[in-house]
Order: C-alpha cells, then sequence, then structure tokens
C-alpha cells in the first residue's frame, strides 16, 4: 500500500505539472497523499469512526482516516477479494459489510498502519464500531468511543462537544500531543471557508444543464471531510468551484447533451465497473448529486469551535432517525431538478438496505422513481455486470418516457 | 416493407416479424443453447422462410433480453421490460401490471394506460421463481417441463416448500420425494412458492391490486399450474395471451416499427 500510494502520488504530480490538472485530478492527489502519509511510517496516524472531528484531529497533527476508507481503496485497487478471504477463515459473515471486511482482513494482512490511538463513532453503524474496536484490541492501542446522540438538541449539542474536549484530553494522555488552541482557530477558520466553498459548488452543480459528470463528485462530500481544517481542503474546493464556474458560464455540460439527471443514493460502488460510463454515453445521464454531498451545517464559531463541530456532526441527516433522510433526499431531488434515483443498496449495510422502502416511498411521493440495485459497493467478485446493466437500462428506457417532475415547477 | 423482433432470453430465443401495419406475419421460438448467435440466425431464417419475405425486406431489427446486444444487424437493442410492456399493450390493451417470468428473471412491471412503465421491480442475483428454478424442480421430480404444468391437478395443498433457494428447494423436493409425498403436491407447493414470490414483486409495484388488470408473458405463463396459483395468491384472473413466450420480440418489432417511423432508427 505504500508504495501503492507513493506511486500514485508522483504520477499524479506529474501529470499536473505537465497541464493534464482538473478539480478530479487534484482530488486524487489529495487521497494519495494522505495514503501516502497514512502508511509513511513517520506520522502520528489515528484509525476513525466517520464522525470523528476531523479539524481538531488534524489540528494536533494527527494523520487521520475513517476505516472505510481503506476498504474503499483496496476495491478501487481491486485486491480486495484476499482481504474478504481473510475475514471468511475467521467467521465472519458473508452477509457482513464489505467494507468493513476488508478492513478487518487488510489489518489481518499486516496492511494497515499501526495506529497510536483510535478515535470511534457510534454513528452511522454499529458495524463501524465493532471494526474499530476490533482494531484497537488487534493492534493494542487506546479507543476512544464518540457516543453520537440521533437528535439535534441543545443537550445533545452539549453533550458531544464535551465528548470532544475529553477527546483532546485522550489523546494527550495516550500521545502527549497537546491542542494547541490558536492551530485549532486557524482549523475551524479552514473547515469554514471550505464550507463556503462547498456551498458554491453544490449551488453549480445543481445548474440546468449540470456542469457535473457523473465521476467529478463521486465519494466527494465525505472523502472531502477528512481534510477539514487544512488549506488543501480549500485549495481542492477552489479548483472544483473554478471549474464548475468555468462550465456554467459557458454553458458546458459534465455530461454532453445532459438528458436525465439522477440522485446517488448514500455511497457509490469503489471498484472500477461501467455503470456511470454507460450512463453517459448511452443516455446522456448525469448522476448530478450524490445524497453524501451536502453542506447542512452553520458556520463553526472559531470561539466555540466544539459546539460547532458538535452541530454540524448533529446537522448530517444520516444520523437520527430515517425520516431525516427521506427529508434531505426530498429536498436534493427538488433542489437538483431530479429525474430519477438510484440506490446501490449496499450489500451488508443495514443503512443502504434497512431503509430502501421508506426512502422509494418518500421519493416517490415527490414524483422521482428510484432503481433499488442489490450491489456489494466493495466486493467486485460480486459484481454481475449483464443483471445491472439490464435493470439500469430499464430503468434509462423509463425515465426517458417520461416528464421530469419539476417541468411545471 | 417489414420490422423484426427478436428476444434472446437465457432459455429460449424468440423471434416476431410485423408489416408496416403492425400484424403479425411469422414467429418463431427455439432454445437458445450454448450459442445464441445460432438461435438468432435460426429464428430469423424460420420467419423469413414461413413469411415469404426477403431479407432486404425488413427494414429494421430492434432486439431485447439479456443477448440483445449480440443480434449484429439490429437497429438498436432494448431492454426486455420496456418491450414486454410494448407487446402486451398490443395483445392486452386493458393491462396495467404485467407479471413477465423468463428463464432467469422474474419482474413485475407497472404500466400507465398508453403502455408505458411507470415502475418495475424484478429479482436480483437469484433464480427463485424463474423458468430455471421450475426446469430445476422438473429434473428433480424427473418429469418433463410441460408435463410439471398439468401434474398439479387435484393436490390438496398439503405440501409447503419453505425454501426458495433454488439449490436448497431442490434438495427440499429430493427429500419429499424420499419421503413418498404425492408428485402433484410437491408441484403445486413449488407453484405456490413462485406465485408467492411474484407477489412480493407486484406488491412493491402496486399496492392495492382492486380492479387492476393483470396480464402474464413470458415462457412460464404457459404453465397452467403457476397461473392458477398466481391467480390464488392475486385474489384475481391473471390474463395470458395466446403466444405468451413471444410478447417480448412482439414489442420489439413494434418499437422497431414505431422508431422507424419516427425516423430513429439508432
Amino acid at each position: 500500500m505504500k508504495q501503492y500510494f507513493k506511486n500514485l502520488e508522483s504520477g499524479l504530480s506529474a501529470a499536473i505539472q505537465n497541464g493534464q490538472s482538473s478539480p478530479r485530478k487534484l482530488y486524487a492527489l489529495e487521497i494519495a497523499r494522505l495514503g501516502a502519509r497514512l502508511y509513511s511510517g513517520v506520522d502520528m496516524v489515528s484509525w476513525c469512526g466517520i464522525y470523528a472531528p476531523f479539524e481538531i484531529l488534524n489540528a494536533m497533527g494527527v494523520t487521520s482516516c475513517f476505516v472505510e476508507f481503506i476498504g474503499a481503496m483496496v476495491a478501487s485497487t481491486g485486491t480486495v477479494g484476499p482481504m474478504i478471504e481473510e475475514t471468511d477463515h475467521i467467521g465472519y459473515s458473508s452477509d457482513a459489510c464489505s467494507y468493513h471486511r476488508a478492513v478487518t482482513g487488510a489489518a489481518i494482512k499486516g496492511l494497515m498502519p499501526v495506529p497510536a490511538f483510535l478515535v470511534g463513532s457510534t454513528s452511522p453503524c454499529t458495524g463501524g464500531v465493532a471494526v474499530i474496536e476490533n482494531l484497537a484490541a488487534h493492534f493494542k492501542k487506546p479507543l476512544y468511543l464518540l457516543q453520537i446522540p440521533q437528535d439535534f438538541t441543545e443537550n445533545n449539542i452539549r453533550y458531544l462537544a464535551s465528548q470532544f474536549r475529553d477527546m483532546a484530553a485522550f489523546i494527550k494522555k495516550s500521545t502527549g500531543v497537546v491542542l494547541d488552541n490558536a492551530a485549532l482557530t486557524t482549523s475551524v477558520k479552514n473547515s469554514n471557508r471550505a464550507r463556503e466553498l462547498l456551498l458554491e459548488i453544490y449551488r453549480l452543480a445543481a445548474s440546468r444543464p449540470s456542469p457535473v459528470s457523473s465521476k467529478d463528485l463521486a465519494n466527494f462530500g465525505i472523502v472531502l471531510s477528512l481534510l477539514f481544517g487544512t488549506e488543501e481542503a480549500v485549495r481542492l474546493a477552489e479548483s472544483y468551484r473554478d471549474e464548475f464556474s468555468r462550465r456554467v458560464q459557458a454553458g458546458k455540460s459534465g455530461v454532453p447533451k445532459e438528458k436525465i439527471r439522477l440522485l446517488w443514493i448514500q455511497n457509490r460502488i469503489q471498484f472500477k465497473h461501467p455503470i456511470e460510463t454507460m450512463l453517459a454515453d448511452e443516455y446522456g445521464a448525469a448522476i448530478v448529486c450524490d445524497e453524501l454531498n451536502d453542506v447542512t451545517w452553520d458556520p463553526i464559531d472559531p470561539d466555540d469551535p466544539y459546539e460547532g463541530i458538535a452541530r454540524r456532526c448533529l446537522s448530517i441527516p444520516f444520523n437520527g432517525t430515517i425520516e431525516n433522510r427521506v427529508k434531505h433526499l426530498q429536498k436534493l431531488a427538488k433542489d437538483y431538478a431530479i429525474d430519477g434515483a438510484i440506490n446501490p443498496c449496499n450489500w451488508g449495510c443495514r443503512q443502504g438496505t434497512g431503509a430502501r422502502g421508506l426512502i422509494e416511498e418518500g421519493l416517490k411521493k415527490v414524483g422521482v422513481p428510484v432503481l433499488n440495485l442489490e450491489v456489494d459497493c466493495v466486493d467486485s467478485r460480486k459484481f454481475t455486470e449483464g443483471q445491472f446493466r439490464t435493470r439500469i437500462e430499464a430503468f434509462m428506457e423509463m425515465l426517458d418516457q417520461r416528464p421530469s417532475p419539476w417541468s411545471q415547477g | 416493407m417489414y420490422y423484426l423482433g427478436i428476444d434472446i432470453g437465457s432459455l429460449s430465443c424468440d423471434a416476431v416479424l410485423i408489416d408496416r401495419d403492425e400484424q403479425v406475419r411469422a414467429t418463431s421460438v427455439v432454445p437458445t443453447g450454448a450459442r445464441n448467435r445460432e438461435a438468432i440466425a435460426r429464428v430469423t431464417d424460420d420467419v423469413i422462410r414461413s413469411s415469404g419475405i426477403t431479407r432486404k425486406e425488413i427494414r429494421a431489427t430492434v432486439s431485447t433480453g439479456y443477448g440483445r446486444d449480440r443480434v449484429e444487424d439490429r437497429a438498436s437493442a432494448v431492454t426486455e421490460i420496456t418491450c414486454h410492456a410494448r407487446g402486451i399493450k398490443a395483445v392486452i390493451p386493458e393491462t396495467r401490471v404485467l407479471i413477465d417470468i423468463g428463464g432467469q428473471d422474474s419482474k413485475a412491471i407497472l404500466l400507465d394506460q398508453n403502455g408505458k412503465v411507470v415502475d418495475f421491480a424484478m429479482n436480483d442475483k437469484c433464480a427463485a421463481g424463474t423458468g430455471r428454478f421450475l426446469e430445476a424442480m422438473a429434473r428433480a421430480l424427473q418429469v418433463d417441463i410441460d408435463e410439471m404444468s398439468r401434474l398439479d391437478a387435484g393436490a390438496a395443498g398439503t405440501q409447503t416448500i419453505s425454501s426458495m433457494c433454488t439449490v436448497f428447494a431442490e434438495s427440499e423436493v429430493v427429500s419429499l420425494i424420499a419421503e413418498g409425498a404425492p408428485v402433484k403436491e410437491i408441484v403445486h407447493g413449488l407453484n405456490r412458492a413462485i406465485a408467492s414470490r411474484t407477489l412480493s414483486f407486484v406488491k412493491r409495484i402496486a399496492q392495492n391490486l382492486t380492479g387492476i388488470p393483470i396480464s402474464m408473458s413470458g415462457g412460464v405463463a404457459r404453465n397452467t399450474g403457476v397461473v392458477r396459483a398466481l391467480n390464488a395468491a392475486l385474489g384475481c384472473t391473471v390474463s395470458v395471451p395466446q403466444l405468451p413466450d413471444t410478447v417480448g420480440a412482439l414489442g420489439a418489432a413494434l418499437i422497431a416499427r414505431e422508431r422507424d417511423a419516427l425516423g430513429n432508427r439508432a
């Protein structure tokens, strides 16, 4: 993995220096750099849950990453099979989440850097907590588990903020690293600047036609959160904003002759597959919006960063009841004038499969049909292209014959 | 001027030739087998020969089914969902819910009053309740697949097939045979299992079925036992066209005709 990230970083840097720059290449470069730091053997590393406060961790100089990132990386490199088989050997159910099985397998195979400590989060899923707890036991390293409340209330915000303070004290006790207040203020200011840029990016993405090609913003929002607090996040967001502004001003759509606007629910498929290209080339269909690409929080007060970060965590619709998610998806469908939604229903994910009926019903109420697939977004060995093509093509044929649900509005 | 629709399924390859007035001039159904290009050539030759036309008189071909991209001289390929919807509209126009059970897919399709697809649900990653499922069960029972459709006559409904996995259901059937369960009861249990599975697809696209005209296409629609079980599960009479196998190919031919009229052959 170390060599992979180093090669990726040098290859992308060379391409960008040779004038082949694009926001997506810069995004890939930041991923490569993060991977290289994680595997450098020099940086202090923390394996985390998705809701970890990366502004605080970045301000402390800790290279931090949620574990699902590694699952996605091994999927994208086509090496996921042996990792997952490793978990089969120790009795994992084949129905368990492949993101988590891949991470666990990578740790067993010695392909995960040893962290200094771990920060888990009870949201978005208990599977993630189990993996973090297993990793803590595997590496024999201390774990701080953030208990993420379900509801957005002032009491819950204060409760979560107090946990962030405790977490900083836990890191100090575990590693000796002290959180510098000035560094945290700078981190929060960078995070707020990135937030402003994200608002612009998503506003531009909702333009008709959309400047977004189906791959431009894949995994974007969730991965960018790893860089919150850094100048790199700001620079990356600026490059997207500038490129999308150029495209919108020129009337250039991300997918040529955009005909169908799609909403992708939850995570993208992480291994190489032909679906996004097929959608664009054969149907003029663009994934203009991903559920996980949105700004739902207010700017964080630099004078009270813990509460501000807690507010952000609790504002994310993936936290709490499914009604939050359904309302959010309905809002996205309206904001982006969505014609249809694709829910991969990631195999083994209770978030992905458990809510599918309610999500389908909720989007149908606003006139947006949903295609439910049954994809393992990480384990490419379960992917049968022919089956998926038929379902997706039939969905596109159906959408092609329907008027836009937003044509009157 | 003629239009050809070819439906290359996993079990059968079907062709329908229509004229410019959308009248069916010839049909052909052959097993797809391992070499689907040979099956495609065979059904094409069949309909040309039996209609007495020349190949050059075929103005456009639309292909459908899992092997739709294997038809080399197609004007376009369209999924079986859209083609079955178009085909059933031509033969049973009042249809609003179409059940299509083919070789490896089973689906429920909701149509609007114009025969356009409004919604659909289909099986994923599992051949339970499909033609392949029935084929495997016929093999376990050592009966012919066509004969199987009549074998449930007079069954009292004493046997239930609890497993909807094709492999496990086959084991269950073998166990029931070993226990001496009557074949008609086993077949009846299998038909009810398919109906139950299909009902879940139908309910996903239409919760209230009161007064909704439901039709069925695909090869399994020839199995009268399955249709009876579906009638019981759905609480209504499912309409079956005279040639259920060729509904997809008919839809493909009609789409070829329509696209040609619109000047859209790509």
